[in-house]
C-alpha cells in the first residue's frame, strides 16, 4: 500500500509541475484534469470517499469544463491580441503557493498528538438523524444552515454569470448553437450516455443518506449528461428568460427555507428537526435541492447568454 | 491476494505516468486529449483495485463517477479545442466531430 500511496504523491507533484509549466492554456487544463483524477485517488487512500466522489465530480470534471471554455475564449482574444507567451507573473505566482503550501504542511505537522475534533460528539449523536452516513448528519442536520447558504450562494454566482452578457442578448440562450453530424458518434455517444448517467446520478444522490454520496455528487452528474446532451446539440441551452427555469432555480433553496421555518415552528429552532420526522425532512429537502443544484451547476457552465431567444 | 491486486494497481499507476512523458515532452492536441482519457480510465481501474483491496464497496461509486465524468471531459475537450481541427485536416484517421 506503502507503493501505492508513494507512486501517488510522485505523480501528483508531476503533474502539479507539468499544469504550471505547461506551454499553452490547453495543455494546462489537461494537466489540470488529470490532476483532479489522480486526487480523488488521494481522498480514497486516506479514507475521504465523499471527498473522492465531489473531487472526481466537481473539482475535475465540471471545473475542468470551466476552465476549458475560458481557456477557449482567453485563446481567442489572445489570438487578437498576440500575447499567448509566459507573462512575467508565473515565478513569483508560483513562489507564493509554494510558500503557502510549506507553511500549509508545518501546520499539519505542528498538530497536536489527538487533533481538535467534533468527530466523537457526531458518532455520539449520529442516531438522533436517522441517516448513517455522518457527513450527510453534518451538512443536513447539524450544520444544516450552511448547506442552506451555499445553496443560496450558488444562485448568487449564477446572477452574477448573467450579468456578464451584453444587453442585446440579456434573457437570452447562453452559449452557442451546437451542432453534430446526426449519424455520427458525438451524437451516438449523447444518445447512449445519459440515460447510464441519470440513474448513476440519482442512485448516489438517493445513496447519500447511509453511504457515501449526496446531492451535489448527484446533482454534477445529472448537470454533465444535460451538458453533455447540449454540446451534442440534440438539445438548446433554455433562455433565461423562461419563468420555469427562474422557478425552478429559486424552489430548492425556497423549499429548505421553508422546512427551516417549519422547524421554527415545531421543534423551536430554525432548521430544526422535530422528533420522528427527521430523515423524511431531509429527504425532503434533498429531493427539493436536486434539480435546483442540477440546473445551477449547468447554467454555471454554459455561462452568459451570447444570443437571443430564438432558437 | 491483496498484494498481487496492490501490485496490480502500481502497475497501472506507472503505465499511466509513462503516459505522461510524451505529454511532457510537448505534444499534439490529440495526445493530450487521449492523456486525459487515460488518465481518467486509469484512474477507475486503480480505483476499482484499491476498492477490492481494502473492501470498501463506496469506492465502486469513485469509479462510476469518475468514468463517467472523463467520458464527459473528452467530449468538452474535442468540441473545444482549437487545434484539435487542425489535427483533423493533418491526419485522415481522427474522427470528425464537429459538423
Amino acid at each position: 500500500m506503502t507503493f501505492v500511496n508513494l507512486l501517488l504523491a510522485v505523480l501528483l507533484l508531476a503533474l502539479a509541475a507539468w499544469t504550471t509549466l505547461a506551454r499553452n492554456m490547453f495543455a494546462a487544463v489537461v494537466g489540470f484534469i488529470a490532476y483532479g483524477a489522480l486526487l480523488a485517488l488521494a481522498w480514497v487512500q486516506l479514507s475521504g470517499i465523499d471527498i473522492a466522489l465531489t473531487e472526481a465530480a466537481i473539482g475535475s470534471g465540471l471545473t475542468g469544463l470551466l476552465l476549458l471554455n475560458a481557456a477557449s475564449r482567453l485563446h481567442v482574444n489572445a489570438n487578437a491580441g498576440g500575447n499567448t507567451g509566459r507573462s512575467r507573473l508565473r515565478v513569483p505566482a508560483a513562489l507564493l503557493s509554494a510558500a503557502v503550501s510549506g507553511a500549509l504542511m508545518l501546520c499539519v505537522f505542528a498538530l497536536p498528538e489527538t487533533p481538535p475534533t467534533l468527530a466523537p460528539d457526531v458518532a455520539a449523536n449520529l442516531a438522533s438523524t436517522e441517516v448513517r452516513n455522518p457527513i450527510t448528519a453534518v451538512l443536513l442536520a447539524f450544520r444544516a444552515m450552511d448547506t442552506l447558504l451555499e445553496a443560496i450562494v450558488l444562485l448568487f454566482a449564477l446572477i452574477g454569470v448573467w450579468s456578464l452578457s451584453s444587453d442585446p442578448h440579456w434573457g437570452g440562450r447562453p452559449g452557442l448553437r451546437q451542432y453534430s453530424e446526426p449519424n455520427g458518434i458525438l451524437a451516438y455517444t449523447a444518445r447512449v450516455l445519459p440515460p447510464i448517467g441519470i440513474v448513476v446520478g440519482a442512485y448516489i444522490f438517493w445513496t447519500g443518506a447511509d453511504y457515501p454520496g449526496g446531492k451535489f455528487q448527484g446533482a454534477t452528474l445529472l448537470a454533465a449528461m444535460w451538458l453533455l446532451v447540449l454540446m451534442a446539440g440534440l438539445a438548446d441551452a433554455p433562455p433565461i428568460r423562461r419563468t420555469w427555469l427562474r422557478v425552478a432555480l429559486v424552489a430548492g433553496p425556497l423549499a429548505f427555507i421553508a422546512v427551516g421555518f417549519l422547524g421554527l415552528q415545531t421543534a423551536g429552532a430554525f432548521l430544526a428537526y422535530p422528533e420522528g420526522f427527521v430523515k423524511p425532512l431531509i429527504i425532503a429537502i434533498e429531493l427539493a435541492l436536486l434539480p435546483s443544484l442540477t440546473l445551477v451547476l449547468g447554467l454555471l457552465l454554459l455561462g452568459a447568454p451570447l444570443r437571443g431567444e430564438e432558437p | 491476494m491483496a498484494d498481487v491486486l496492490l501490485a496490480a494497481a502500481g502497475i497501472i499507476l506507472v503505465t499511466v505516468a509513462l503516459g505522461l512523458v510524451p505529454i511532457v515532452r510537448g505534444a499534439s492536441a490529440t495526445d493530450n486529449i487521449l492523456a486525459v482519457q487515460l488518465f481518467g480510465t486509469g484512474g477507475v481501474a486503480v480505483l476499482l483495485l484499491l476498492g477490492a483491496v481494502s473492501g470498501a464497496e463506496a469506492i465502486v461509486d469513485v469509479a462510476l463517477t469518475l468514468a463517467l465524468l472523463s467520458a464527459f471531459v473528452s467530449v468538452a475537450f474535442v468540441k473545444s479545442y482549437p487545434a484539435a481541427s487542425s489535427d483533423v485536416t493533418r491526419s485522415s484517421a481522427m474522427y470528425e466531430c464537429r459538423a
